[in-house]
C-alpha cells in the first residue's frame, strides 16, 4: 500500500506482549507521587516567603510593631531543637522499621510525636503572647505576612502530628503491611521536609527579623 | 478575630437569609423554576427506570479512569453551556446599552442588566470557561487517553483520580449555586486588587469566587500529580521516553506546569481569604498592604495556566493531523522540545499581563522579550503541523476539520499575542476588547482541539462514530459564529473600546456590537446542531459501529484496544517496539490482537468515599462563603475523619482470574470481527481477531525470548 | 529619521486599515488607535505597524502555504505525491526554527526601543518634541469611586470629569486613586497607565492638535466604571490661560475636608464637569498619605449587590446629560 515499502521483520524475533508479569512497584509509585505533592507544597511556601519578602520592608509595618521589637531568636531556637529532636526520633523509628522492630517503631513514633507537640506548644505560646501584646496580623501588612507564614508551617506540623497518631494505631493494629510501610516512608519525607522549611522560617523570619 | 461585616448574621444560617434568594429577579426566578423542574424530571426518570443502582455502581463510585474522564467531560460540556449563556447575556447587554439614550429594562439604566449584575456575569463567564469548562474537558480527555496511550490499566492513583473529579464537581456545583443563592463576584475571573477587599465587595460574591477557584486548584493539583506519576511509573515495557505518543508528552508538560503553578493560585486566594475573613492587610492599599503583590501572584499562576490548557490542545492536534494525513508527525523530537520550550518559557512572562502598572522600562523590556520567545516554539509547532500534511494524503473528516481550523486560529492568536507582547502597543490595547479577542482566539484553539478530540476518540470510548454530516454542520456553524463575533471584536479594539463596559458610551461602536450579536445567534445554532449530532449519532449507533482502529490510519497504542475499551484496558500489557506502535504493527503485519497468553489482572475496587468527600468539600465551600461556622467545622471534621477511615481500609483491590479475562477478551474480539468483516476492504482486512483457533496461542510465548529491539540485526 | 518614521506610519496606517474599512465603511476617525493626535499615541501606532508588518508577513505566508498543502495533498484528487514515511528533514527543521528566531530577534529590538521611547515616567518621545524653554504643565490626577479629579497645582484649581490642556505643551501627570485601581487612557493622545490607591504613578502627553478627545478609565473599578469618562479638551495657550482664570473665580473650594466628601462613592451618570478653585496645597500627597495610612471610602451594600434601586434614584437625580 505504501509507496516506500518497509523491510520485513522476522516475526519470531519480535516481542509483542509483555511476559515479565511485572507488577508496578506500589511503594516507589507512592513515594514518587508524594515527592510531587511536596514539590507543590514547596511552591506554596516559596510564594509565602516571597510575600513575606515583599511585605517586610519597614513601611510594611505601617508604623506599628516591627519584627526587631518582638522576634526572639533564642526562643525560636528552642523550637528548632524540639523539631529536630522530633526528626531524630523519627529517624530511630525508621531504623526500627528496617529491623522489623514493632516496639521500637512505636516508641520512636511517640518520641517524634511528643517533641513535635512541644514545638507546636512553644509556637502557640508565642502567638498568644504576641496577640496579647497587641501584635496582631490585623495591625499591618508586614505582621499579616509574619503570622500567616509562620502559622502555615505550624499547621503543617499539626497535620504531621495527626498523621503520626494514625500511624501509631495502624502499626500496632496491622503491623508492617505494604500500606503501613508506605505511609511510614512518606511520613518520613513529610517530616524532614517540614524541618527543612522550618530552617528557612528560622533564618528568614526570626534571624532576619532582628534586622527589620 | 473575625472582621465586622455589613448586614445581618445569625449563628444558624450565617449571612444567609431568605432575601438572598433572588425571587424577584426577572431572569433568575424563571430560570430557577426551570432548573428545579429539570432536576426533578431527571430524578424521576432515573427512579422510573430503576437506574439508581446502576448509576451508583457504574459511575458515582467508579475509579475507572475512562469513566472518570467521561464524567469530567460531561461536567465540562454542561459548564461550557452555562458559560455560553453568560456570553449571550454579555453580548446582548452591550449591544442594547449603547449611548445615553439607550432604553433600560428590568431596572437597569440601559439595557437589561444593572452594573453589578453585569459584572457577575462576565466574572462567572471567565471563571467557568477557563476553570470549569476548558480544564475539565482537557483533564477528562487526558484521563481517558493517557493511560491507554502508554499501555497502562489505570492511573497510578485511581482513588485520587476519583477524588479530583468530585472536587471539580463540587466547584462546579458551588458556582451554579451562586446563581440562585446570593451573588457571584463582580471583579473578573482574575480578581482585581483591591476590589475584592471587604471595603469594596462587602457581599458574598467574592467568597463564592474564591472558594470555587480554590476547589478547582485543589482538583487540578491532585490531577496533575496523578497524570505525572502515571506516565513516569506506569508505562508499558518498551515504552521509552522517545516512543511516548505526542499527546502524552503534551500531558506531561502541561501537568508539570499545573503542579508547579497552581500553588501560586492557592496562595493568592488564601491571602485574599485572610484579608476578608481575618482582616489582615496583604492586598489592601493602606497599612502596609501591597495590592501589586496580588497581581503578581495571580499571574504567576495565570499565565502558566493558559499554557496548561493550550498544551494538551496542541497534543490533540498533533494526534489528529497525522491520522488524517496518513503519515507520521513531522519532527517528533522538535515537537517535544517545542512543547517543553513553551512550558519553560511560560514561567517567565507573567508580567505581560500588567505592563501598564508602571514598572520601569528595563523590567517591561525583559518581560516583553521573554513573552515573544514563547512565539518561537509556538511557531515551530505550526510549521511542523504544516509539514505533517505536506506529502500526506489528507482526509477531511470532521476531526481533521477541527484540527486544521485550530491551526488557523492559532496563527491569528499568535499574531495578536505578538502585538500584545510589545509594551508600546500594549499600552494602547491592554484591557481593551482586542485582548479579549486575542485570548478568545487562543481559547478557541482549545475548543476546536477539544471538539476534534471528542470526534476523534469518541469511537474508541463508545464503539461507534459520531455522525459526519452533523459534525461538519457543527463545525461550519461554529466557525461562522466565531468569525462574526471576533472579527468585529478585533475591529472594536482598534477603535479603542475597552473591556467590561456594562454601558457603552460611544454610539459609533453600535454596528459592530450588533454584528457580534448576530454571531452569538449563529453560535446558538451550532449548539443546537451539536445536540442534533449527539441525538442522530446515538440513534444510529448500530450503523456506525467500529472495531479497534476506527479511522483505519491511526498510529498510537490506544487504537490497539477494543472499542469500546474494556474496563481493564489491556488484557495483556503490550510490549512496545516503536514510536507509533500501532502503525508499526500494521506496517509489519503484527495485527493479530489476540495476546499470546492471559494472566490475572489486579484492579482497584469501586469506592463511594471520593464522592462523599466532594460533597463535603462543597458544603465546606458553601459554609465558608456564607460564614456558617458550624457547617464548616462539621464538614471539615468529617473530611478529616473520612480520609483517616479510608486509610484503615486495606481491601481496596480485587483480582480477575486469567480465564475470566480470556473469556471477556474473546467476546470483544468476536464483536470486533463482526464489525470489521463487512468493511474488511476499508481496513485492508488487516486486523486478525480470535477465530476461535487457539493454535496460534503458543507462538508468542515461544518467541518471547528477550528480544526487545526489532530494529536489531536480525531484521 | 523622524520624517520617514512618520511617513511610514502614515502610509502603512491606511494600508493596514483597508480590510477593516471594507468591513464597515467607516472613516479612520472612528479608529482612535489609527488617528493619533500627539507623539505618544503616534509612536504607539508606529510600533504597531512594524510589528504587524513583520508578523503578518510570516503568518500570511504560512497561511497560504497551509492552504496550498491542504489543496495539493487532499486524498481525493490531490496532485501531490504521497510519502507515508516522510517525517523528518534537517533543512526544514532549521528553517522552521530559524524564521521565528529571526523574527523575534528583530521585533525584540523594536520592543525594547519602544519601551524606552514610551516609558510613561520619562518618555523620550516627548522630550524629542519639546523645545528648550517650553514650560510643561503639571496635572495631578486622583480617581475616586467613580470620578476623575484633575488638579492643576500651579493654578490651585481642579476640574472633575474634564481635562483641559494647552496644545504643543508637554503635560506631566502624577496619578493616584482614593479607592480602587483605574487605568488612565486617552486613546488618541496617550496609552494606559494604572492609577492605584496608596501609590503614585506617572504619565505624560503632548497634544499637537486642538480638539476634544475622549478619555476614560480602562480598568474595571466597580459599579460606576462604565460612566468613568472624561473629556480631554486641547486648547490654545491663550484659551488655556483664560480657562484657568475662569476656574479660579469659581466659588467651590477644595480642601482635604471637601475632598473627603467628594470621594464618597458616586456614580456620575451625567458626566457633567465640575470645577474647584482654592485647591489646598499638596492635596495630592495628602490623599496619598491618608490612603497609605488605611483611609478607605467603603461601598455601601446598595452599590455592590442589588444596584437596581440605586440606579433608578441616580437616573431621577440627573435628568440632564451631556452626550458624547
Ligand atoms: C504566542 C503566544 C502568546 C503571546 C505572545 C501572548 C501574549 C499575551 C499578552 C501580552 C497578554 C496580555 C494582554 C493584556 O492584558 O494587555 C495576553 C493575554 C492573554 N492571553 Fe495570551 N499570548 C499568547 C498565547 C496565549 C495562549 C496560548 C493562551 C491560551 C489560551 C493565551 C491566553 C491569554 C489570556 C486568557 C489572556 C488575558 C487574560 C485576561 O486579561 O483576562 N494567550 N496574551
Ligand atoms: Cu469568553
Ligand atoms: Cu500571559
Amino acid at each position: 500500500m505504501s509507496s516506500s515499502t518497509s523491510k520485513a521483520i522476522d516475526p519470531s524475533s519480535v516481542e509483542l506482549w509483555d511476559h515479565s508479569h511485572h507488577h508496578h512497584d506500589v511503594l516507589s509509585t507512592r513515594t514518587f507521587g508524594f515527592w510531587l505533592y511536596m514539590l507543590s507544597d514547596a511552591m506554596i511556601f516559596a510564594l509565602l516567603f516571597a510575600a513575606w519578602g515583599v511585605l517586610s520592608y519597614s513601611h510594611s509595618f505601617a508604623g506599628g510593631p516591627i519584627p526587631a521589637d518582638f522576634v526572639k531568636p533564642g526562643y525560636a531556637f528552642l523550637q528548632t531543637l524540639a523539631l529536630f529532636g522530633s526528626v531524630l526520633a523519627y529517624g530511630f523509628t525508621m531504623v526500627a522499621l528496617k529491623n522489623g522492630n514493632k516496639a521500637g517503631v512505636i516508641s520512636g513514633l511517640w518520641g517524634a510525636l511528643i517533641l513535635g507537640a512541644a514545638f507546636l506548644a512553644l509556637d502557640i505560646n508565642d502567638v498568644v503572647h504576641l496577640l496579647d501584646a497587641g501584635i496582631t496580623p490585623q495591625r499591618s501588612g508586614g505582621l499579616s505576612a509574619f503570622f500567616i507564614l509562620t502559622q502555615t508551617h505550624a499547621l503543617h506540623i499539626l497535620f504531621g502530628l495527626l498523621w503520626m497518631l494514625v500511624m501509631l494505631v495502624q502499626v500496632s493494629r496491622f503491623g508492617f503491611t505494604t500500606e503501613v510501610v508506605g505511609r511510614m516512608l512518606t511520613l518520613r519525607l513529610f517530616w524532614h521536609f517540614q524541618a527543612v522549611i522550618w530552617v528557612f522560617v528560622f533564618v528568614f523570619v526570626y534571624l532576619r527579623g532582628m534586622l527589620i | 478575630m473575625l472582621v465586622d461585616l455589613q448586614g445581618p448574621w445569625s449563628p444558624l444560617l450565617g449571612r444567609l437569609a431568605l432575601s438572598q434568594i433572588p425571587y424577584e429577579n426577572h431572569i433568575l426566578a424563571p430560570l430557577f423554576v426551570v432548573v428545579v423542574i429539570l432536576g426533578l424530571a431527571i430524578i424521576a426518570a432515573i427512579s422510573y427506570f430503576g437506574k439508581w443502582g446502576y448509576l451508583w455502581r457504574e459511575w458515582l463510585t467508579t475509579v475507572d479512569h475512562k469513566k472518570i474522564g467521561i464524567m469530567y467531560i460531561l461536567i465540562g460540556l454542561v459548564m461550557l453551556f452555562r458559560g455560553f449563556m453568560d456570553a449571550l447575556m454579555i453580548r446582548t447587554q452591550q449591544a442594547m446599552a449603547v449611548g445615553p439614550d439607550a432604553p433600560g429594562y428590568l431596572g437597569a439604566l440601559h439595557g437589561y442588566l444593572a452594573p453589578y449584575h453585569f459584572g457577575q456575569i462576565y466574572s462567572a463567564h471567565g471563571v467557568i470557561m477557563i476553570l470549569l469548562a476548558a480544564t475539565p474537558l482537557l483533564v477528562g480527555i487526558m484521563n481517558v487517553i493517557v493511560p491507554l496511550q502508554i499501555g497502562a490499566r489505570d492511573m497510578a492513583y485511581p482513588y485520587l483520580n476519583a477524588l479530583g473529579l468530585w472536587v471539580t464537581a463540587a466547584a462546579a456545583a458551588l458556582v451554579m449555586v451562586s446563581l440562585f443563592v446570593g451573588d457571584f463576584s463582580h471583579n473578573g475571573w482574575f480578581g482585581i486588587a483591591p476590589i475584592f477587599e471587604l471595603s469594596y465587595s462587602p457581599g458574598v460574591g467574592v467568597d463564592y469566587w474564591m472558594w470555587v477557584m480554590q476547589l478547582t486548584a485543589l482538583g487540578s493539583t491532585l490531577g496533575s500529580i496523578n497524570i505525572l506519576a502515571t506516565v513516569v511509573k506506569m508505562r508499558a515495557p518498551g515504552m521509552t521516553w522517545l516512543r511516548l505518543p505526542i499527546f502524552t508528552w503534551a500531558a506531561v508538560a502541561s501537568n508539570i506546569i499545573a503542579l508547579t503553578s497552581f500553588p501560586a493560585l492557592t496562595v493568592a486566594l488564601a491571602l485574599i481569604g485572610f484579608d476578608r475573613y481575618l482582616g489582615t492587610h496583604f492586598f489592601t492599599a493602606g497599612l502596609g498592604g501591597n495590592l501589586m503583590l496580588y497581581t503578581n501572584l495571580f499571574w504567576i499562576w495565570g499565565h502558566p495556566e493558559v499554557y496548561f490548557v493550550i498544551l494538551p490542545a496542541f497534543g490533540m492536534i498533533s494526534e489528529i493531523i497525522p491520522t488524517f494525513s496518513e503519515k507520521p508527525l513531522f519532527g517528533y523530537v522538535t515537537m517535544v522540545l517545542a512543547t517543553f520550550g513553551i512550558a519553560g518559557a511560560s514561567w517567565a512572562v507573567w508580567l505581560h499581563h500588567f505592563f501598564t502598572m508602571g514598572a520601569g522600562p528595563a523590567v517591561n523590556s525583559f518581560f516583553s522579550v521573554a513573552t515573544m520567545l514563547v512565539g518561537i516554539p509556538t511557531g515551530v509547532k505550526v510549521f511542523n503541523w504544516a509539514f505533517t500534511m505536506y506529502r500526506g494524503r489528507l482526509r477531511f473528516e470532521t476531526a481533521m476539520l477541527w484540527a486544521v481550523g485550530a491551526v488557523f486560529l492559532l496563527l491569528l492568536g499568535g499574531l495578536t499575542g505578538m502585538m500584545l507582547a510589545i509594551p508600546a502597543i500594549n499600552y494602547m490595547v491592554h484591557n481593551s476588547v482586542f485582548v479579549i479577542a486575542h485570548f478568545h482566539q487562543m481559547l478557541l484553539v482549545i475548543v476546536y482541539a477539544i471538539f476534534g478530540a471528542v470526534t476523534y476518540w469518541w469511537p474508541k470510548v463508545f464503539g461507534f462514530k459520531l455522525n459526519e454530516a452533523w459534525g461538519k454542520a457543527v463545525f461550519w456553524l461554529f466557525t461562522a459564529g466565531s468569525v462574526l463575533v471576533f472579527v468585529p471584536m478585533f475591529t472594536l479594539g482598534f477603535m479603542g473600546m475597552t473591556r467590561r463596559l456594562d454601558y457603552v458610551f460611544n454610539t459609533q461602536w453600535q454596528p459592530l456590537l450588533d454584528i457580534q450579536v448576530l454571531g452569538i445567534a449563529v453560535y446558538s445554532l451550532s449548539v443546537l446542531a451539536f445536540v442534533g449530532m449527539l441525538y442522530v449519532s446515538i440513534r444510529d449507533h448500530a450503523k456506525n459501529q467500529v472495531s479497534v482502529d476506527a479511522w483505519g490510519t491511526a498510529r498510537s497504542l490506544e487504537w490497539m484496544t477494543p472499542s469500546p475499551v474494556p474496563f481493564y484496558n489491556f488484557a495483556v500489557v503490550p510490549h512496545i517496539n516503536a514510536r507509533d506502535e500501532w502503525a508499526w504493527r500494521k506496517e509489519h503485519g503484527f495485527t493479530d490482537l489476540r495476546p499470546d497468553h492471559y494472566e490475572d489482572i489486579h484492579m482497584p475496587k469501586n469506592t463511594g468515599i471520593p464522592l462523599i468527600l466532594g460533597a463535603l468539600m462543597f458544603l465546606l465551600g458553601f459554609g465558608l462563603t456564607w460564614r456558617i461556622w458550624w457547617l464548616c467545622a462539621l464538614s471539615l471534621a468529617l473530611i478529616i475523619a473520612l480520609v483517616i477511615i479510608r486509610s484503615f481500609d486495606s481491601d481496596t483491590g480485587y483480582t480477575i482470574p486469567a480465564d475470566e479475562v480470556e473469556r471477556m477478551e474473546r467476546g470483544h474480539h468476536e464483536r470486533a470481527r463482526a464489525v470489521d468483516l463487512p468493511a474488511a476492504g476499508v481496513l485492508g482486512g488487516a486486523i486478525a481477531y480470535g477465530q476461535a483457533d487457539p493454535a496460534v496461542k503458543g507462538q508468542g510465548a515461544a518467541l518471547g525470548g528477550g528480544m526487545t529491539s526489532p530494529e536489531g540485526s536480525r531484521v | 529619521m523622524d520624517m520617514w518614521r512618520k511617513k511610514l506610519a502614515h502610509w502603512v496606517r491606511y494600508l493596514a486599515l483597508a480590510p477593516v474599512l471594507l468591513l464597515n465603511g467607516c472613516s479612520t476617525s472612528h479608529f482612535w488607535l489609527f488617528d493619533p493626535k500627539g507623539p505618544m499615541a503616534n509612536a504607539d501606532l508606529y510600533y504597531m505597524v512594524i510589528d504587524v508588518a513583520v508578523m503578518l508577513t510570516i503568518v500570511g505566508i504560512t497561511t497560504l502555504m497551509i492552504i496550498w498543502f491542504l489543496w495539493r495533498y487532499r486524498k481525493s484528487r490531490g496532485k501531490g505525491t504521497y510519502d507515508p514515511k516522510w517525517s523528518h528533514s534537517n533543512a526544514i527543521e532549521v528553517v522552521v526554527w530559524g524564521i521565528p528566531i529571526i523574527a523575534v530577534a528583530f521585533l525584540s529590538y523594536y520592543a525594547i526601543e519602544g519601551t524606552y521611547a514610551l516609558n510613561p515616567y520619562d518618555p523620550t518621545v516627548i522630550k524629542e518634541h519639546t523645545v528648550a524653554g517650553d514650560d510643561p504643565l503639571e496635572v495631578d490626577v486622583i480617581t475616586t469611586d467613580w470620578r476623575w479629579l484633575f488638579i492643576y497645582p500651579k493654578y490651585h484649581i481642579a476640574s472633575v470629569n474634564e481635562l483641559v490642556v494647552p496644545a504643543h505643551t508637554p503635560v506631566y501627570f502624577r496619578l493616584t486613586s482614593s479607592s480602587v485601581v483605574n487605568d488612565f487612557f486617552i486613546p488618541q493622545l496617550v496609552g494606559m497607565i494604572d492609577v492605584m490607591p496608596g501609590m503614585r504613578t506617572k504619565s505624560a502627553l503632548l497634544a499637537n492638535h486642538v480638539g476634544e478627545y475622549q478619555g476614560f478609565s480602562a480598568d474595571y473599578s466597580g459599579a460606576g466604571f462604565s460612566w468613568m469618562q472624561f473629556r480631554t479638551k486641547v486648547v490654545s495657550a491663550e484659551q488655556f490661560q483664560q480657562w484657568t482664570q475662569q476656574i479660579q473665580a469659581s466659588p467651590r473650594q477644595l480642601s482635604y475636608a471637601a475632598f473627603n466628601e467628594f470621594a464618597k462613592p458616586y456614580i456620575d451618570v451625567s458626566g457633567k464637569p465640575e470645577y474647584f478653585s482654592g485647591v489646598q496645597d499638596g492635596l495630592f500627597d495628602h490623599v496619598l498619605g491618608e490612603v497609605m495610612n488605611g483611609k478607605v471610602w467603603p461601598l455601601p451594600m446598595a452599590m455592590t449587590e442589588n444596584m437596581v434601586d440605586y440606579m433608578k434614584e441616580q437616573n431621577a437625580r440627573t435628568s440632564t446629560r451631556t452626550s458624547n
